[in-house]
């Protein structure tokens, strides 16, 4: 029954599969978790994604070639992440991104193997911005290690830090905890004390975590969750006599939670690695040209999010890396696509990023970010684009990627 | 047609005690033997890699289970975290320097040993309160995975593989990897075809249809309770470690979560309890059928087929898996095991199908 | 002191809003004997139509019945469709077949309804009540309340001459046919109650972390509280979880910064085992006499 089975499924697989092909068409892989932890994110940070490939390709593509999406869901499950991942890679793709931990995990070792490019924008491991030891992975933004440290300077250019007291509301899980190697290295320079108050996944319900913190009395709060455990942090920390204007949260932090804590949530500050809103010269083109041509992937009310924009940046880098990429004249491949995103210096996405150049050992193409708040409407950028504490920053990155090289 | 006979007839106790009573399914089943082991040879790197492989390892992980709510009757909603233990103590014991084949052992008998304390549970209770029971303990399990960097492997909770052979064949290349698991699925196999045959097995048997009633007839409910948990973690850790080392080969806790379990016990009744054509063809459903759904679901989307939202295309396979799992508990409980088996007995009378099979 | 008292009445008041979950549970279990582990997906999916309902531009007041309205129905319907088919089939099969509703409703409602969260605006104020140092948490506070209230409600019902009958059947199912009770409605309308259970539920839960398919998480703390407090008791549902809630912050509270991970699933895990290993059927739940 095994081979049956086999090539019954072989046989339906490659019917159902069999969509038309470009001739010079280059491929992306958004193999994205549209049904599982990453809900929160994924429907409007893909929907830029592909926008912005629509985009690319009405205004005649890269030097002519267009790119295609190759769009699934891997429901966050590494099995699935490597299947999709496998057929993905026969059907030419050569840029991947999984917007999943777990799912670039699992294929980290093979895609470098394959020799493919890994985008782990706001995900994955943070090390990987080694590009000595990750050749072909690209965390492309601000790790969670750098967004603590611009946070932890922002708070510091406000109202100064020593002898203040910061607490770190996090989720348990690994993601929850990774800035804390950050804090700890900031709190001796700084002259801060910090405390960590961990709440459990997936973060409905945090109230033991608050009354703790109340008691604390922290000048700074730093929360650090996805998805609704956001909401009810910013809420919670409220609730618990915090002031929004010292909550500071990660990157996860955007229009849809701002809906669901309300008005209160005016004053909250976030990390942010592009510009949200629309009025940017890209965002307006898609408007024109996308959305308003029809071709738009999604809901049009999301077209500016800070997820969507995110999004948007992604393949905005990945886009300038396959056109320099190109230059050299060879058809692009994994190979060709990583000297492209080396050549990347000083690109700005016309402003929807801070400027950000790659190298052959700086894979998080120097790690500047910005804080905004919410001013009950939109996000406001409330510093400049910075690069905060680089050298610590640089100093975490190579010694966590010591030990992945060492096996671990 | 192919069995040749129309109904079973044996003339000797020795005849009706056979593994295959019937010579056609043991050819069938020495084909597919040889089909498997050669599929390196005929079967595409990506079909290997990421259907036929992972397939082959849940498959001896369904069997694992299946041993223990199929045969011993019962439930147990924390398999996840018994593989998962062998996972992590395999990887441990292989850095600590213990020889690869020793450590697949030696994992497996740390999950043996951890997974009887998960069934110290059922000596008290069964049925509802050991599903929750069991629940409880996988919770258990993954909040100490997580929460010990040293088992999870540091700040990133990846613990990748260490290099190894099996018997000086290095466990690298995928067809090596690939025959590995399937070595292990195919002892797990024979091991579970045979034990129904063995006193422990027909102990087991008793224990799953009245406890007190095998207590009167000489069966010892706590030993043949924990010896199950016992037989069933050793297998499921040594197939954690399987799966560690010949699929994800980097390690991370979502990889044994809760919802892996439920897939597990999908696996276990969508097959068919206690069956072993049932483990593989349930582990086949359940494992791939999402998979494949995606695929037609965006192949039909690529073709314009269905002009609906990504979002609603994406939750699409969802919605039909569950769809299907509904779908099999209603109209046949008896999961593919007896679709097969209805099949095969049809077969095996034909064309005389008044007669008896 | 101040800090233990907090820690005790936001606990209790949590435990409560777990218990809107789990009276859902057992409403069904006790009428139908059939564990309902898609309770959670079932809040879920009330918490979408109560958003669904105000998206239409209802007052809450409205939005609420209404939304009760239609989960009573869902809840029939899935009883008459599901689970009218498995009676008399092992209990595994039941648990599963409730897993499947839960994984074909985790599939069916954010893809139509859309998977990023919903807000749920109840009008309840932000500020919490302050007692000397103590804050409690208003929408906890009218969980708590709403759960009591429910709670009362299901006491209640089951005096009512439909009750009654309720009672009979999740008594002994024969019996109940031989005096001429419907024991497939009295299941039916079990179902029905469960859904206007998770509908508060889901409002309440949807209003504080925003309506996703994260819901449905809310079962396992839920199912907790209905081992402690007994899977056939409707008073063990305040019991069990007001304990649950209790255990799972003051000892967080006290532990967490300790330890640096949330220790709260753990204390959740340990009340499941230590009950089933000490008292199975809980503190109030009725002991099965197994027969032979």
């Amino acid at each position: 029954m095994t081979w049956m089975r086999k090539l019954a499924l072989t046989t339906a697989l490659v019917a159902g599969l069999s969509a038309p092909v470009a001739a010079e068409d280059i491929k992306f892989g958004l193999l994205q978790d549209f049904t599982a932890v990453y809900t929160f994110v994924t429907g409007q940070y893909n929907q830029g994604q592909q926008d912005y490939l629509a985009l690319l390709n009405a205004e005649g593509g890269i030097d002519g070639n267009t790119v295609t999406a190759i769009v699934r869901d891997t429901g966050n499950q590494p099995q699935r992440g490597i299947e999709a991942y496998n057929r993905a890679k026969e059907e030419g793709a050569i840029l991947f991104d999984f917007l999943s931990t777990p799912v670039s995990a699992a294929v980290l070792d093979q895609i470098q193997a394959d020799k493919n490019i890994l985008i782990t924008p706001a995900h994955g491991r943070g090390d990987a911005s080694d590009g000595t030891v990750f050749p072909y992975v690209f965390p492309m933004m601000p790790t969670y290690w750098a967004q603590a440290a611009t946070l932890i300077d922002h708070m510091k250019s406000t109202d100064g830090l020593d002898g203040k007291k910061i607490a770190f509301v996090h989720i348990d899980s690994p993601f929850g905890r990774e800035p804390l190697p950050i804090l700890e290295a900031l709190a001796a320079e700084e002259g801060f004390e910090y405390q960590a108050f961990p709440y459990a996944s997936p973060g409905n319900e945090q109230s033991a975590a608050w009354s703790e913190v109340r008691r604390y009395r922290p000048d700074y709060v730093m929360i650090w969750g996805a998805g609704g455990g956001q909401a009810v942090s910013v809420r919670t920390a409220i609730q618990n006599g915090v002031r929004p204007e010292q909550i500071h949260s990660v990157i996860w932090l955007a229009e849809t939670d701002a809906a669901n804590v309300g008005p209160a949530m005016k004053g909250v500050k976030r990390f942010e690695a592009t510009a949200s809103g629309t009025e940017h010269p890209i965002l307006q083109r898609i408007q024109q040209q996308v959305i308003d041509a029809g071709k738009g992937s999604g809901d049009q009310a999301n077209v500016g999010n800070s997820y969507y924009n995110l999004g948007v940046a992604t393949m905005a880098i990945a886009a300038e890396a396959a056109r320099l990429g190109l230059e050299g004249g060879q058809p692009l491949t994994g190979e060709t696509l990583k000297a492209g995103f080396e050549k990347i210096a000083g690109y700005d996405a016309e402003g929807l990023l801070p400027a950000v150049t790659y190298t052959a050992e700086d894979h998080q193409g120097g790690g500047a970010g910005r804080v905004s708040e919410w001013d009950g409407e939109k996000w406001v950028p409330v510093s400049d684009w910075t690069v905060a504490y680089p050298d610590l920053i640089r100093r975490v990155i190579e010694e966590s990627a010591t030990k992945y090289k060492e096996g671990n | 047609m192919f069995y040749r006979l129309s109904g079973t007839y044996h003339t000797s106790y020795a005849a009706d005690r056979k593994l295959w009573k019937i010579p056609a399914d043991r050819w069938m089943v020495i084909l597919l033997l040889i089909l498997a082991v050669l599929a390196p040879l005929y079967v595409s790197p990506l079909y290997l890699g990421s259907y036929v492989l992972p397939w082959v390892i849940w498959s001896a992980a369904a069997l694992s289970l299946t041993l223990l709510m199929g045969l011993a009757g019962q439930l147990h909603f924390g398999f996840a975290a018994v593989m998962a233990i062998g996972a992590y103590a395999s990887i441990h014991l292989v850095r600590f320097g213990v020889p690869f084949e020793l450590a697949l052992l030696l994992s497996g008998l740390i999950a043996a040993a951890i997974g009887t304390v998960f069934g110290g549970a059922a000596l008290r209770v069964k049925g509802l309160y050991l599903v929750m029971a069991t629940l409880a303990m996988q919770y258990l399990v993954d909040w100490v995975v997580v929460n010990v960097p040293a088992i999870s492997g540091g700040a990133h909770a990846t613990l990748r593989t260490p290099e190894v052979s099996f018997l000086f064949v290095p466990v690298e290349s995928l067809a090596a990897r690939y025959w590995l698991a399937l070595g292990w699925a195919v002892v797990l196999t024979v091991f579970f075809m045979n034990v129904k045959r063995t006193s422990f097995g027909r102990a087991l048997v008793a224990i799953r249809d009245k406890d007190f009633a095998a207590a009167v007839i000489g069966v010892d409910p706590f030993r043949t309770k924990l010896m199950a948990f016992a037989t069933s973690s050793f297998m499921g850790g040594v197939t954690g470690a399987i799966l560690a080392y010949c699929f994800y080969r980097a390690v991370t806790p979502e990889q044994f979560g809760f919802n892996v379990s439920i897939q597990l016990v999908a696996m276990v009744l969508v097959g068919g309890l206690g069956s072993v054509i049932g483990s593989w063809l349930g582990a086949g459903f359940v494992l791939l059928m999402p998979i494949f759904l995606t695929n037609v679901v965006s192949g039909l989307a690529a073709g314009g087929w269905v002009p609906v939202s990504q979002n609603f295309l994406s939750h699409l396979p969802l919605m039909i898996y569950g769809a299907m799992i509904i779908g099999f508990l209603l109209l046949e409980p008896l999961g593919l095991a007896k679709i097969y088996d209805n099949i095969r007995k049809y077969f095996l009378v034909w064309p005389f199908r008044h007669a008896r099979s | 002191m101040a800090y233990f008292l907090e820690l005790l009445i936001s606990g209790a008041l949590t435990g409560l809003m777990y218990s809107l979950v789990a009276l859902g549970f057992v409403l069904i279990y006790k009428s139908a004997g059939v564990p309902n582990l898609a309770q959670g997906a079932l809040v879920m999916t009330a918490g979408y139509s109560v958003w669904m309902v105000m998206a239409w531009g209802l007052p809450v007041w409205i939005a609420i019945p209404l939304a009760a309205a239609i989960m009573f129905g869902f809840g029939l319907i899935v009883e008459r469709l599901l689970l009218r088919r498995m009676v008399g089939q092992p209990v595994i099969m039941v648990v599963m077949l409730t897993l499947g509703l839960e994984i074909l409703l985790r599939g069916l409602v954010p893809g139509i309804l859309g998977s990023t969260p919903k807000p749920i605006d109840l009008g309840i104020d932000f500020a919490p009540i302050i007692i000397g140092d103590v804050f409690i948490n208003r929408t906890s506070l009218y969980g708590g309340i709403a759960a009591l209230a429910l709670v009362g409600a299901s006491l209640l019902f089951f005096r009512t001459r439909l009750g009654t009958k309720l009672r009979a059947v999740s008594d002994d199912h024969v019996s109940s046919w031989a005096v001429g009770i419907s024991v497939e409605r009295a299941i039916g309308i079990s179902w029905g109650l469960a859904g206007i259970a998770a509908v508060v539920a889901g409002a309440l839960w949807g209003s504080s972390q925003g309506v996703d398919w994260t819901l449905s998480m809310l079962l396992f703390p839920a199912v907790a509280v209905v081992i402690l407090g007994g899977v056939d008791s409707i008073p063990g549902v305040v019991v069990g979880g007001i304990l649950v809630g209790v255990l799972g912050t003051v000892i967080p509270g006290y532990l967490d910064s300790f330890v640096g991970g949330s220790t709260r699933d753990v204390v959740t895990s340990l009340i499941i085992l230590l009950t089933i290993m000490v008292r199975p059927f809980g503190i109030f739940g009725r002991e099965d006499i197994e027969r032979i």
